[in-house]
C-alpha cells in the first residue's frame, strides 16, 4: 500500500492543478452607429406607401456624436437641427430628438440589417397624432 | 365480344361500396341539416333619417333566432359607423328576448380578440373582410363588435325574438353615412352565411346635421383628400375623380391643382400656376392624384399655420376649371385632428 502512496499523491496533484475556473465572457451587443448621412428609402403614411409618390430624394439627416442637421426637409419628427440620443446606448428602443428651441421628441427605433446594410426605421406623427408615418433610412453614399 | 368478367366477390364488394357511399351521403345530408339549422335573422331596423351633430343616435334592431340543436354561446352585435364617432367608447347596447330574463347588457369586444372560426382575425377585421363597407365610399369607417355579458343555453327547437337597443353618440361632424348592423354568436362567428345576419342601409343615407365640411360617405366624390383629418405638416393626397361625372376636364390630357391655403389669421395664399408642383399624376379612367406637403407648397414660415384649403382642378393652360360638384365654387378642406 505504501508503494502506491506516491502514485495517489501524483494523481491528486494533477487533478488539483488541472482544473481552472473558466471565465465566461458575455457577448457584447454591437454598438449602434448613427454617425453619417442618411436618406429615406421607404416612407409610409398610415400604411400607404408614399415612397415613389412624394419627393423624398433630397432629404438627408446627418448625425454626428450627439448632433444632427437636416437638409431638404420633408415632414419629419423635427423641423430643425438639434441634438439626438438613444434612450439606451446598448439596447436602444427609442431615438430621441431635441430640435433647437423645441421640446424633445421620441421615435420608436428599429435597426434591421437589409442587404448587408444597417437600416434605421423610425415612426412619428408630424401632424395629427392619428396619422402615423414610418420612414426607413439608409446610409447615403 | 369481350366481356369484363367480374367475380362474385368483386360484385359483393361493389354492392358494399355503393351501400357505404349511400350511407355516407345520408349521414352527410343529416349533418348538414343539423349544422345549418341554427340561425339568426335581422327582420327590421328602426333608425332615424337624421340626427343633429353630437346627439345620440337610437336604433332598434328586431331579429329572431331559431335553433334546432342545443347551443351555449354569447350573443354578438356589431355596428358599422364612421371612425370619428369613436363608437367603442360611445356606444351602449342591450337586448331583450323571451329566451332570457330582463334586459341583457353587452360590452365592446377589445380589438385584437380573435373571432371564432375567423382564421385569427379579430371581429372588426373579419367583419370588414366578409361583410365589407356597407356601401360607404370613404375609408374612414369601422366595425365595432359587442358580446353579451353572459352566455346562454339555447335549447334545441327553440324559437325566439331578439330586440336590440343601440345608442351611440354621434360626433359634431357634418356627415352622411350608411350604417350597417350584424348579429352572430360566439361559437359560429361568420363561418357561413346562415350563421349570422346583416342589415345594410342600402337605399338611403343617414345624415348627421353637424358643423364643418360635409363628409359624404354615400355618394361618389369628384374630389377627396386623404387623410380625412390632418394638419398642414402632414402629407395630404388630393384626388380628382373625373370618371364619376361629366366635367370640363373630361378630355384633359393633363390636370393641375389650383389651390389656396387659408391661414389661421385669415390670409389666402394662392398657388395656381401650372407647374411641376401642381401637376397631378394620372391614375387612369380620368382619375388624377397629387401628394403635397402644405407647409412647403405655401412656403409657410414657422409662425404661419393653415386652417383650411380651397381648390379647383384645371387643364394644362388653366382655361378650364372644375370646382365643387363640377361647378365654379371651390372644393374646401378644413385642417383638424379627431
Amino acid at each position: 500500500m505504501k508503494k502506491l502512496l506516491p502514485f495517489f499523491a501524483a494523481v491528486c496533484a494533477i487533478g488539483f492543478f488541472a482544473c481552472k475556473p473558466e471565465r465566461l465572457v458575455m457577448p457584447s451587443e454591437p454598438v449602434k452607429v448613427l454617425s453619417g448621412s442618411w436618406q429615406i428609402v421607404k416612407a409610409t403614411r398610415n400604411g400607404t406607401d408614399l415612397t415613389t409618390r412624394f419627393d423624398f430624394s433630397q432629404f438627408r439627416i446627418n448625425f454626428t456624436d450627439s448632433s444632427y442637421t437636416i437638409d431638404s426637409l420633408v415632414p419629419f419628427i423635427v423641423n430643425r437641427n438639434g441634438k439626438w440620443a438613444f434612450d439606451n446606448p446598448s439596447y436602444p428602443f427609442n431615438l430621441n430628438f431635441t430640435a433647437k428651441d423645441s421640446s424633445g421628441k421620441s421615435s420608436p427605433l428599429l435597426y434591421p440589417v437589409v442587404d448587408g446594410q444597417r437600416n434605421v426605421i423610425i415612426s412619428f406623427s408630424p401632424g395629427c397624432s392619428s396619422n402615423s408615418y414610418q420612414y426607413t433610412l439608409k446610409k447615403a453614399n | 365480344m369481350n366481356r369484363l368478367w367480374i367475380p362474385s366477390t368483386h360484385k359483393n364488394k361493389n354492392y358494399r361500396m355503393k351501400y357505404k357511399s349511400l350511407t355516407w351521403k345520408i349521414v352527410g345530408a343529416v349533418l348538414v341539416l343539423i349544422i345549418v339549422s341554427c340561425s339568426l335573422t335581422i327582420d327590421t331596423v328602426d333608425q332615424p333619417a337624421s340626427v343633429n351633430g353630437g346627439d345620440d343616435l337610437h336604433v332598434t334592431v328586431n331579429a329572431k333566432i331559431h335553433a334546432d340543436v342545443p347551443q351555449t354561446s354569447s350573443f354578438m352585435v356589431a355596428v358599422l359607423v364612421p371612425k370619428v364617432w369613436h363608437a367603442a367608447q360611445n356606444t351602449h347596447i342591450t337586448f331583450v328576448s323571451e329566451l332570457t330574463t330582463g334586459v341583457q347588457p353587452m360590452t365592446v369586444i377589445p380589438a385584437g380578440t380573435p373571432a371564432p372560426q375567423g382564421n385569427g382575425l379579430d371581429w372588426p377585421s373579419l367583419l370588414a373582410a366578409k361583410v365589407g363597407n356597407g356601401g360607404n365610399l370613404l375609408p374612414d369607417w369601422e366595425w365595432v363588435a359587442f358580446y353579451s355579458n353572459s352566455s346562454y343555453d339555447v335549447a334545441g327547437g327553440a324559437d325566439g325574438t331578439i330586440t336590440i337597443s343601440i345608442t351611440t353618440k354621434t360626433s359634431t361632424d357634418n356627415l352622411m353615412f350608411k350604417p350597417a348592423y350584424c348579429i352572430a354568436n360566439s361559437s359560429d362567428g361568420l363561418s357561413s352565411s346562415d350563421r349570422y345576419s346583416v342589415f345594410k342601409t342600402t337605399n338611403s343615407c343617414f345624415q348627421v346635421n353637424g358643423v364643418g365640411d360635409l363628409i359624404d360617405f354615400c355618394n361618389p366624390q369628384l374630389s377627396t383628400i386623404d387623410p380625412r383629418t390632418s394638419l398642414d405638416n402632414d402629407i395630404v393626397t388630393v384626388t380628382f375623380d373625373g370618371g364619376i361625372d361629366s366635367t370640363a376636364l373630361n378630355n384633359a390630357s393633363q390636370v393641375y391643382l389650383c389651390i389656396a391655403g387659408i391661414t389661421t389669421t385669415g390670409d389666402s395664399l394662392s398657388v395656381c400656376s401650372q407647374t411641376d408642383a401642381t401637376r397631378m399624376r394620372a391614375l387612369g379612367l380620368n382619375k388624377w392624384q397629387l401628394d403635397l406637403w402644405p407647409r412647403k407648397l405655401f412656403n409657410l414660415t414657422d409662425n404661419q399655420h393653415l386652417s383650411g384649403l380651397k381648390y379647383f382642378f384645371t387643364d394644362a393652360n388653366g382655361n378650364h376649371k372644375v370646382g365643387y360638384g363640377g361647378g365654379s365654387d371651390p372644393f374646401t378642406y378644413t385642417f383638424k385632428c379627431q
